[in-house]
């Protein structure tokens, strides 16, 4: 053979050697985008605060309101609830800081909260050439600050004791993260140094979100949504004029009429009608569904239609309801379950959350409902409560007025009584019942916990009697502040645990 | 030295001619049993002429006078030369030749080597000792096979890939999983399983750096190098095997199913523990009088498996071919498992002229796959268990099973009726073609180019029927589809040449390309009405698309250098430096290299007279490596995408980490390979792999919104031993090869990550500990309190950061549970220390038989089943284990479980158990017919056999099977026994 062939053939390979291997090395992921170029243009700040809403509608629901009420005193577990929520309901050892639910609940917190701080941080940087521009980047900067006020208060609520005044100085809140920074290890902030954060966001949130307008069943946070918000904290604070006054800022103003007839007040819990809402998340199937409460409740066997709930309401939840009470057959309903395989009739089940039709995906329900976030119902609860509470006299008598306008609604009696917190207190328990804030309450009300009545002993759970439908839970007990989630414990040596945990 | 010969030989010839004088040589030739070997080949040595011996193996030869050696051979034996000076009888005993020091072993990039020209320590399996198993997959047979490689099967699935790992574990978080190389490109474990098992040649199993640090940042966890069959212009054959084999339940899955409760003892339970009153219990009881083994109803017995492989070889003139088929069907024992696999190979190679040759392999498989869709922790499968025996499957209206009626009672339907009505299947089409082109432009150097891909198609069609009772006239169907494309283009350039002539230079140059695209994208719809119309578009509600992608990309130059002087001494260098797009941007170039020498120390003349050493090599090896599989984009803090109002809205994805790379490892190794009195070989390997640089998921804080980061931290060394010990006997009917061969692995984690001395996985009673081995975490279980019936827990060291010490003082007892507070270090091992295989194959006339068995020594498995079926008070209203009866009801009572009102089982000590197996893998007897088929039939070769997988295990675990490769053993779908009768035709 040719020798020059044979060279050039040589020569070729050695070429194709060192300039075979140009490509590109640098890869991206197409479902995602770096970091450091997502806080670009309007478009990118934009997709921030609509990611910002995701998340928020990521933390209700679900978990977060199931986990807290099956630990309360409403409910006592079937036969057929195989453990499932069992830790919480049972107390005590079954209950500790490594619990699987426990940790998500936290994670997802401080999550939206990271996502809020890398909003805070970065938006002002985005070019916004116009006023608008402008305007719409301190709108998403006002709904940023709005959720991380969310997120603590919520955090604190769980995680930490029912705020005293005389010593939340030195009393342990939560972490406060303000900053997106992977590095840090926040040691556990006071109840003071955590509210006056709380509320030091509000403000922010409630300048930002000065020109945006509320509506009935809004599905973006508006001006309305950190008053209603300050009036929580306020009221958990025990800060009964600030309550009392965020309260009435809305009340005053009579955006949201108290729906007055059955009917209504049945489709604001099972069709989503927007009645007394101030603020809930959008939803929608199947993209776009939230966390759901029902399925705990109702249990629905599709082939048979008949129903295997995890947890009934006790005789006395059901009871606490007059029959006039238009809440009562909205609330619960006697179903037929299933229980071990046998049958049992006319049971009352929680039916708040059926499930809206237009959500469901499949022929039977997946119990998904617009959680109804922020309501004017609680918004009458709280000026009742922190006007009964404060002793000043002008605002005690603007809590029965509230009172008895929420207990009209619902179709029943005004107050007569004497002990008008007392009064409040039960009306707080019907009107909100199961969505989460029952324990809270009982903590920061500093009462027990104390299960009886159940409706019939033969289907429930029964033994051991203390952890089920005898469980008696002392005020001051410990497992009404949760545990931090030990991961953090471990992970972050600056925290401090709570007690009994 | 050809031409030396010539002139060596004209000379000779030169001389005969002018001398011409004779001398007569008598002698005998024997093999190494004294028995004469007729026909052997007897040659003056320099001269022609020459003879064959009689039939007892004399002979009787003239030579001329200045003769000095004869040459002897015959078929079989190594020739032997052998003086004539000064003798006129001569008796010589020729060996037993052996076929393996001339084979030639393929290792990585370049020239195959001679066994005996080996530096590295490569293992090589013949494909024949692991083939016609009823098994989908060729390393599952690999258990028990080679020292050092821990093969497991987790689970009965019949598509099941086996996880392997290669002396110890490198890796925390990242993947132990070798790199497989088929025929010189990569190739994921996955298509391991879509292949023909009949198809490879031999299994190289490559463990020291010197032979893997070639592969750069993808070596560290060792390299498996497959290859695959080639034709031979010699022969032409057509091969036909065919297998059916039954699967079944081992006894170890039929002892725990044998744990649970039967109605009547389930019932007495409930009031004992104060579950239910003799009321309720007799109301349930007479409302279902029955007493079903829900075992029974969840597995299925005699499982068929069909497998036939039909292989055509040969080859004319410059060309070779080697091309099969094959049939695969196999079923699980849960309902909803089977694999039906097909394939298609066909490897053809040719020699274009004197300068260029190339070669082409294809393969393609098509297979449809079903997994049981109810996983470890559901009850319709992994808990099914669970079921209390009062209830039926049996319909008594109809006799048979329930059908779109939940089982009453029980409230879930029938199995059967959920595989009918709940359907997914998987269809994987794979391709898998090469091609290469190798030129030899001039003498001793050959280039040679692979370009090769790896390529399927995944799709999984998942239907929910419109009739299923659940959502009567509202089925659902989604698609998912899935393209992973791997190329992978090398070229290497080797040249060979020698100094003189004792010194043996050969080096090796090359590159190579290697990317990956991963694409995903799924559809779905639901309202469909009509099980005859299954397709998406019947569904007119919940339309919903997703997509998703990934990708990775090396780029890699390395070279190799071989140096043999007199080859006695070799010595390997190789380098390679790899950049990948998984690197971070600070961080995208990583270089490797290796050492290793082999000294041949039988060709030393003090030896010599050694007779009863055959060979003997010393290795030693030092390298580095890396293991680069840390996820494609995990370097990069990403925002990801999520849904608002219709809307897409953004969010912080992954933290990332830019200084992300690839972990390290370096590795020394020192061997003895030997083979003695003829029939024995031995090797002896001692490793130490120290890894840095560790890949690991790094606990952070929740508040900082992540739960881990990756990060390269933290070190870790495996330091261990191979031995192998193999011996051949053989006369002329029969033979006996017995093997053994283990590992003992020392692991151990030598530094840690934020100056942590030990750092628990949580909820996985993991503990990662500074000087200790992986080991198992959990409160070591003190026992139950007689006097109050309370369970007990020894506390830990009061220090936490002493965790790593374990302290069990019958003083210091705490009856509050604490998962967290009470965990400390168990002593036992995550990783098996141990670990290995031994069997034989013998053969006597016809009848041929083979037996393997695999051992894992020190394993230990947390019995997480036993969570759910010793625990009556978390678990009231299901079945439990018959163990539960024994719980304090008075004082004094001495019992495993405590009173009623304490959980009976938490997660501590008491569910860590040994799960060390011995395992029959694999049994087999056969017969070769060969001695009775006629020379000329056309039928060449007729065997049939028996084969038995997992025939029998011994072990103590108590659940379902201890082969799960994991930390916790949950509702495990577990490893069936199958017995098998197959054919082996040969045209």
């Amino acid at each position: 053979m040719n020798k020059l062939f044979k060279y050039s053939v040589l020569g070729l390979t050695a070429i194709s050697l060192t300039t075979s291997c140009t490509k590109q090395l640098d890869l991206f992921p197409e479902d995602s985008i770096e970091l450091t170029q997502s806080f670009k243009t309007m478009a990118d700040a934009n997709s921030w605060d609509l990611g910002n809403y995701n998340r928020f509608r990521g933390i209700q629901y679900g978990s977060y309101a199931i986990y807290a009420d099956v630990q309360s005193d409403m409910v006592n577990a079937t036969l057929d609830y195989g453990n499932r929520n069992g830790n919480p309901h049972r107390w005590g050892q079954s209950f500790l800081s490594d619990d699987q639910t426990l940790r998500p609940i936290w994670a997802g917190y401080y999550n939206v909260i990271a996502n809020a701080n890398l909003a805070i941080q970065n938006l002002s940087s985005v070019t916004a050439p116009t006023v608008a521009d402008k305007a719409l980047i301190n709108r998403y900067l006002g709904n940023a600050y709005f959720t991380r006020a969310f997120c603590y208060s919520e955090l604190v609520k769980r995680f930490a004791k029912a705020y005293n005044p005389t010593s939340a100085n030195s009393d342990l809140g939560v972490p406060l993260v303000l900053t997106y920074n992977v590095a840090s290890r926040p040691a556990r902030a006071t109840m003071k140094a955590v509210y006056d954060q709380i509320l030091a966001d509000i403000n922010l949130a409630k300048t930002n979100l000065a020109t945006v307008n509320p509506l009935i069943g809004a599905t973006q946070f508006n001006r309305n949504t950190p008053i209603a918000l300050e009036a929580r904290v306020r009221l958990m604070m025990q800060d009964w004029a600030g309550a009392h006054t965020a309260a009435e800022t809305i009340l005053a103003a009579g955006t949201y009429p108290l729906a007055t007839t059955q009917a209504i007040i049945n489709a604001m819990w099972k069709t989503d009608a927007s009645n007394e809402v101030i603020y809930r998340p959008a939803v929608s199937a199947p993209n776009e569904l939230p966390a759901t409460i029902g399925g705990v409740y109702l249990g629905l066997i599709p082939a048979t239609g008949r129903f295997a709930p995890d947890f009934l309401p006790s005789q006395w939840v059901v009871d606490s309801f007059e029959n006039a009470d238009f809440r009562k057959l909205v609330y619960f309903a006697q179903l037929n379950l299933t229980i071990q395989g046998s049958a049992v009739n006319s049971v009352w089940c929680v039916n708040k959350f059926p499930g809206n039709p237009a959500l469901f995906t499949t022929a039977n329900t997946n119990y998904a409902h617009q959680p109804r976030v922020f309501t004017v119902s609680e918004l009458f609860l709280i000026s009742a409560e922190a006007g009964a509470r404060s002793g000043n006299p002008a605002l005690v008598t603007q809590a029965t007025t509230r009172y008895n306008q929420l207990r009209a609604a619902r179709g029943v009696s005004a107050f007569a009584g004497s002990d008008l917190f007392a009064a409040v207190r039960n009306e707080r328990f019907r009107e909100m019942a199961f969505q989460g804030e029952r324990l809270w309450d009982l903590k920061r009300w500093n009462m027990p916990c104390v299960r009886s009545s159940p409706q019939n002993l033969s289907i429930i759970l029964t033994n051991p009697a203390a952890s089920f439908h005898q469980l008696n839970i002392a005020a001051n007990n410990d497992q009404f502040t949760w545990g931090i989630p030990s991961w953090d414990i471990i992970a972050n040596p600056n925290l401090v645990q709570n007690p009994g945990w | 030295m050809k031409k030396f010969g010539l002139l060596l030989t004209t000379f000779l010839l030169f001389l005969g001619s002018v001398l011409a004088q004779t001398v007569t040589i008598t002698g005998k030739v024997i093999d190494d049993k004294g028995a004469g070997i007729s026909n052997a080949s007897v040659q003056i040595k320099g001269a022609k002429g020459g003879t064959v011996t009689s039939k007892d193996g004399s002979f009787t030869i003239k030579v001329p006078q200045n003769a000095k050696a004869l040459i002897i051979s015959s078929v079989n034996f190594t020739p032997q030369e052998v003086s004539i000076v000064g003798k006129s009888t001569v008796n010589v005993s020729l060996a037993t030749y052996d076929a393996s020091l001339d084979e030639v072993v393929v290792t990585g990039y370049g020239a195959a080597k001679k066994r005996t020209e080996l530096v590295g320590q490569v293992t090589v399996v013949k494909a024949k000792d692991v083939q016609d198993r009823p098994s989908a997959n060729v390393i599952d047979a690999l258990q028990g096979r080679v020292a050092g490689v821990q093969v497991f099967t987790s689970s009965g699935e019949p598509s099941a890939t086996p996880s392997v790992r290669i002396n110890g574990v490198g890796s925390l978080s990242g993947s132990n999983t070798p790199l497989y190389i088929l025929d010189g490109i990569p190739v994921s474990p996955g298509s391991i399983v879509s292949m023909n098992p009949e198809d490879y040649e031999s299994i190289n199993v490559l463990t020291d750096a010197s032979s893997t640090s070639i592969y750069g940042a993808r070596a560290a966890n060792g390299v498996i190098v497959f290859t695959s069959k080639r034709g031979s212009a010699q022969k032409t054959r057509i091969n036909v095997t065919a297998q059916y084999s039954q699967s079944n339940l081992i006894s170890n899955t039929q002892n725990f199913f044998n744990n649970m409760m039967n109605a009547e003892e389930l019932g007495k339970f409930w009031v004992a523990s104060g579950y239910q009153t003799q009321a309720q219990v007799n109301t349930l009881r007479t409302n279902f009088p029955n007493d079903t083994r829900w075992a029974d109803v969840y597995y299925l017995p005699n499982r068929p498996t069909e497998q036939v492989d039909v292989n055509i070889s040969g080859g004319s003139g410059k060309t070779t071919y080697f091309v099969s088929g094959s049939y695969f069907y196999q079923q699980g024992l849960a309902y909803r498992s089977d694999f039906k696999r097909y394939t298609l190979r066909s490897n053809i190679n040719t020699t274009i002229n004197n300068w260029a040759s190339m070669g082409l392999l294809l393969t393609g498989s098509y297979d449809t796959r079903q997994l049981n869709p109810y996983g470890t922790n559901n009850t319709n499968r992994g808990l099914a268990l669970l079921a209390p025996p009062f209830y039926t499957p049996i319909d008594p209206l109809t006799g048979q099973n329930y059908t779109s009626t939940p089982i009453p009672g029980w409230n879930r339907f029938h199995p059967n009726y959920l595989t009918d009505n709940v359907r997914s299947v998987g269809e994987n089409m794979q391709l898998t073609p090469q091609a290469y082109i190798q030129l030899s432009p001039i003498k001793n150097l050959t280039i040679k180019t692979t370009a090769g891909m790896e390529a399927y198609d995944y799709n999984v069609n998942s239907q929910t029927l419109p009739s299923f009772a659940n959502s009567v006239g509202n089925g659902n169907v989604s698609r998912a589809h899935q393209r992973e494309v791997s190329r992978t283009v090398n070229t290497v350039i080797d040249y060979k040449f020698k100094i003189k002539e004792n010194h043996d230079f050969s080096v090796m140059v090359g590159n190579e390309f290697i990317d990956n695209t991963d694409r995903n994208f799924s559809a779905s719809s639901a309202g469909l009405t009509d099980n005859r119309l299954l397709l998406l578009s019947a569904g007119p509600t919940q339309r919903n698309v997703a997509e998703s992608y990934t990708g990775y990309a090396f780029t890699s130059f390395f070279g190799r250098l071989s140096y043999g002087f007199k080859n006695k001494y070799l010595i390997d260098l190789t380098t390679r430096q790899d950049q990948s797009s998984r690197f971070g941007v600070d961080n995208r170039t990583a270089n490797f290299y290796s050492v290793g020498a082999v000294w041949k120390v039988k060709k030393e003349k003090f030896l010599d007279n050694a007779r009863w050493i055959n060979e003997l090599n010393v290795k030693g090896s030092y390298g580095t490596s890396g293991n680069s599989a840390i996820g494609n984009f995990t370097s990069q803090g990403l925002v990801g995408t999520n849904i608002y109002g219709g809307a897409s809205g953004l969010g912080i994805a992954s933290p990332g980490n830019s200084s992300l790379g690839w972990e390290q490892q370096g590795m020394m190794s020192l061997s003895i390979n030997g083979r003695i009195f003829k029939h024995y070989s031995i090797v002896l390997e001692y490793y130490d792999r120290q890894t840095s640089n560790m890949l690991v998921s790094v606990p952070y804080p929740q508040t900082t919104g992540f739960a881990n980061i990756n990060g390269n931290v933290g070190k870790m060394q495996n330091r261990g031993w191979n031995v192998t010990l193999n011996a051949d006997y053989g006369g002329k009917d029969w033979s006996f090869s017995p093997y053994v061969n283990f590992n003992y692995n020392h692991n151990k984690i030598t530094e840690l990550f934020q100056d942590r001395n030990y750092w628990i996985q949580a909820n996985t009673g993991v503990l990662w500990a500074v000087d200790k081995p992986v080991s198992y975490v959990y409160p070591i279980f003190a026992g139950v309190d007689p006097a109050n019936g309370n369970a007990t827990w020894f506390l830990p060291d009061p220090n936490p950061n002493n965790v790593a010490n374990t302290i069990k003082d019958p003083t210091k007892v705490t009856s509050t549970f604490s998962a967290t507070a009470l965990q400390q270090n168990t002593g036992l091992d995550r990783y098996p220390p141990f670990a290995g295989g031994f069997g034989f194959q013998a053969s006597y006339k016809g009848f041929y038989t083979q037996w393997d068995f695999s051992f894992v020594s020190g394993k230990y498995l947390i019995n997480n089943d036993r969570f759910f079926y010793e625990n009556p008070g978390q678990f009231p209203g299901f079945n439990q284990f018959r163990t539960v009866n024994n719980f304090w009801q008075k004082a004094g009572d001495q019992t495993q479980f405590p009173r009623v009102g304490v959980q009976f089982t938490q997660f501590d000590s008491r569910l860590i158990e040994d799960a060390s197996f011995l395992r029959a893998k694999a049994i087999q007897f056969g017969y070769d017919f060969n001695r009775i088929i006629k020379k000329n039939n056309v039928i060449t070769g007729l065997k049939a056999f028996v084969i038995a997988r997992n025939l029998f295990t011994f072990t103590n675990y108590q659940g379902p099977d201890p082969e799960v490769d994991s930390n916790i053993g949950l509702g495990t779908n577990p490893n069936t026994r199958q017995v098998s009768f197959g054919i082996d035709i040969t045209f």
